[in-house]
């Protein structure tokens, strides 16, 4: 079973999320509210895929993307980002990110970017 | 506990997190409302809406996402930029008009009902204020491109050409290698599809050589997904891997709808082939894409300095339920530590042991106590929302004061008093508080003062609201409570108190005129009933001229008390310890007997009068004859009097909890109590008590 941790400062996007992902199968073993905690949990949980909101106080999604490259973090990464965010989709494609859902997002959608990584 | 209907956990964390989100954005806007719109609090204001846009966009509630999105783009405009002239007065109108429209939809939700609101014209009002501050920042604007146009130079990245290249075997599997040709298309449902592309060129860049696409701009330019939605997404690339393999890549893609793989004639290199192209690829050199992106750290410093403390968020009725089950344990408690099979055996190992339980129950107590409690502080910060938005409406200065908020009540009360607390300073507003004019006739400052203040007092708290406003009129008062038939004594009889007591009945309202506000001449009881609800008192003061205080007396802790039983006949009865000054056991010949047959006790010359706990509630006991019982002085608000009872039991910790329904409600109870021989025992209300003797009294006169 596919590990994940959830990271979203929105509890309600880490709990729609957690619920979606724990219908389909795979196994939420963590959650952070922003990009730091975030970073501190990918090292002891090393989970097989983060999901990373962008737009988040403390630490946005992109550096924590980028601490976690430069930490040599294995863990698959996938952006969430809102529609209107392009650029740091982009940037963070750029930085080494597996792939990206745009919320508002369906589920079919995020089991098939699952799926796919 | 209240009855909850089980809602879909998803909406329920969905409004409860968007309420508190919209608690958070008030409080940063009212702290920040007196200095210009600080960066910090941009920041926070747009995280908060594109937060809340997420949010609703997921649950499908249109209406707020969209509104919370163009509030949003105003604030990521505003934190490109620097602006000077900011017409702050105007946009915290913008925020408060969206905070308000969309605590109403929540409202209409969580009441099951559809939430339809038409945010047009508040778009409408954000999109003008944007537009104003474009055109009026001209030297925001290019600040603002300047921003821009800095990037390029900021950092940049390469994708790396093919994996292979360098490699020192690349000759041979030059020789072996397929040039092929793919060209894939996207669902629609897709977006950026540029983006998507982009995963598909790491992919092919991983097993292929010189790859190349169309269109070249994928990174730079987000308009290519546009090309590709019409086009397809075309990749040129020249690998060894099979054509299975390649399949598997391909189906690999998210959202691929349909994709073509062709190979190109073997000798035909790629780079010959080039030409063939379009001009598209025609400066695309084997270097392929240069990136530049912005490296944008809009993570400001600022946002650092706002560290919350770690917390987690519990239901209340949870604490409920720990509440109520500490209070079982403190039955339980003296249950076992009183039970009467204990007495008179020699327990010294016993005794320590529940001296130890006691001290941790106890201590416990005081936890789920402290849990409780929250500081007045939000509460008291909404009033100033409050006083900003009448000011304005009804055309009067007023400042609002605020004093004590870092005061800590229970939860309960705090839900329970910002209903209240706001229609007394919307009366306070429209009916204390002159027009500007007649105050500066007056000779007062032109600019009304409220104070809101909440302090501790003894085993209470005490929030006063207090304006320099016109004081009450008891000319006046008593005249509307005879016209609405409230009062039946002669106004002469009367106390200055009482007269302003009047204002509390139902259907009493002085003002003639009804405003949007207050007066609505429901007022004022729904305050009493509300502040009763949580065993509160109110009480008016008020000087014709100089202003009213109006000051609401709530009990600390709702559930637990120390309590000294009492014992009178068979029954016990509780008084709370904080409201008893002194017991003693009086002389027969201390006792003063007036006219009317009321006794009376003189203590460091002054006479405090007796109330017979036996005779009140017609209990029967054998002790009757004063010196054979015990007094106990009590005090309140409105004076001290002696309770006369058969002996006192001992202090204890009581549980408070309400009288049933069937026993006929009683102005000198304020509940019941379970003893640890498991025996009832009623909680006498002192002050309720205090209030009944002089009513007696002036009855008899």
């Amino acid at each position: 079973m596919k590990r994940i941790m959830v990271v979203d400062d929105a509890a309600f996007m880490r709990m729609s999320l957690k619920m979606m992902l724990e219908k389909n199968g795979y196994q939420v073993v963590g959650e952070a509210e922003n990009g730091k905690v975030a970073v501190q949990k990918a090292k002891k949980l090393n989970p097989d895929i983060i999901t990373m909101d962008i737009t988040m106080p403390e630490m946005d999604g992109i550096t924590a993307l980028k601490t976690l490259k430069e930490v040599g973090c294995k863990s698959k990464i996938i952006i969430i980002s809102a529609l209107g965010q392009e650029s740091h989709v982009r940037e963070a494609m750029i930085l080494g990110a597996n792939n990206f859902i745009v919320k508002p997002y369906k589920e079919p959608h995020v089991m098939e970017i699952l799926s796919k990584l | 506990m209240s009855g909850n209907t089980e809602r879909d956990p998803m909406l329920e964390m969905y409004i409860f997190e968007s309420n508190q989100l919209l608690e958070q954005l008030e409080q940063v806007i009212l702290s920040s409302e007196k200095s210009i719109v600080s960066e910090e609090s941009i920041n926070e204001i747009f995280r908060i809406m594109h937060t809340i846009k997420g949010n609703s966009a997921m649950m499908l509630f249109n209406n707020i996402a969209t509104l919370a999105h163009a509030l949003e783009d105003l604030f990521d405009f505003l934190r490109q930029g620097e602006f000077k002239d900011v017409d702050s007065e105007k946009l915290i109108d913008r925020v408060f008009s969206v905070v308000d429209f969309i605590k109403g939809e929540l409202f209409k939700i969580e009441d099951e009902k559809e939430a339809d609101a038409d945010p047009e014209v508040l778009m409408q009002h954000i999109k003008e204020y944007l537009l104003d501050l474009k055109e009026n920042n001209t030297e925001g604007e290019t600040n603002h491109e300047k921003k821009q146009s800095n990037y390029p130079e900021k950092q940049q990245y390469y994708i790396s050409s093919s994996k292979s290249s360098g490699n020192k075997i690349e000759k041979h599997i030059q020789d072996i290698c397929i040039n092929y040709k793919a060209v894939i298309y996207f669902e629609e449902a897709c977006q950026m599809e540029n983006m998507r592309a982009y995963t598909v060129v790491r992919s092919i860049n991983e097993i292929a050589m010189n790859v190349q696409f169309i269109p070249a701009d994928i990174l730079e330019n987000d308009k290519s997904s546009e090309v590709i939605k019409k086009e397809g997404f075309t990749l040129l690339f020249k690998t060894d891997v099979s054509e299975e393999a390649l399949d598997k890549i391909f189906q690999n893609t998210v959202f691929l709808k349909e994709y073509e793989l062709m190979r190109l004639p073997n000798e035909c290199d790629i780079y010959t082939y080039k030409p063939k192209l379009e001009i598209l690829l025609e400066d695309s050199s084997l270097e392929l894409q240069e990136v530049n992106t912005k490296c944008n750290d809009f993570n400001s410093s600022a946002s650092s300095k706002m560290t919350k403390q770690s917390s987690i968020n519990v239901k209340v009725n949870k604490l409920d339920m720990l509440m109520d089950l500490v209070g079982e344990l403190v039955i339980s408690e003296a249950m076992v530590t009183q039970n009467p099979e204990l007495q008179g055996l020699n327990l010294d190992n016993f005794n320590k042991a529940a001296r130890q339980l006691h001290k941790i129950t106890n201590d416990l107590q005081d936890v789920v106590m402290s849990i409780r409690m929250v500081p007045l502080s939000l509460t008291f910060q909404k009033m100033n929302r409050l006083v900003r938005d009448m000011s304005k409406k009804i055309n009067k200065e007023v400042e609002l004061k605020i004093i004590g908020e870092e005061t800590e009540v229970d939860k309960n009360i705090i839900e329970n008093i910002s209903d209240p607390l706001m229609h007394l300073i919307r009366n306070a507003m429209d009916h204390g508080i002159e027009s500007s004019e007649k105050r500066v006739q007056n000779h007062k400052p032109k600019k009304g003062k409220i104070i809101l203040q909440a302090k501790n007092s003894g085993g209470d708290v005490l929030i006063i609201v207090k304006d320099d406003g016109q004081g009450l009129s008891k000319e006046k008062i008593i005249n509307k409570a005879f016209e609405k038939g409230l009062i039946d004594k002669e106004p002469k009889e009367m106390t200055d108190k009482e007269i302003y007591s009047l204002i509390f009945l139902p259907g009493f309202s002085t003002n003639e005129e009804i405003t949007e506000y207050s007066g609505r001449g429901v007022g004022m009881d729904v305050v009493t009933k509300n502040i009763e609800r949580i065993k509160g008192k109110i009480s008016v003061d008020s000087i014709a001229g100089q202003g009213t205080t109006i000051t609401i007396k709530i009990p600390l802790t709702l559930a637990i008390i120390e309590g000294m039983i009492i014992s009178v006949g068979g029954s016990t009865y509780t008084i709370p310890i904080v409201s008893i000054r002194e017991s003693f056991r009086p002389k027969e010949e201390e006792i003063i007997v007036d006219l009317q047959g009321n006794e009376m006790i003189l203590i460091r010359g002054q006479s405090y009068p007796i109330v017979r706990i036996h005779e009140r509630y017609h209990v029967n006991t054998k002790i009757k004859k004063i010196s054979e019982g015990i007094l106990i002085m009590v005090e309140c608000d409105e004076g001290s009097i002696c309770i006369f009872a058969d002996t006192l039991l001992g202090e204890q910790q009581v549980v408070v909890k309400p009288l049933p329904k069937y026993v006929n409600a009683s102005k000198s109870l304020s509940g019941c109590t379970l003893l640890g021989d498991g025996s009832i025992s009623l909680i006498l209300d002192v002050a309720g008590l205090i209030y009944e003797y002089k009513q007696k009294g002036r009855d008899d006169e």
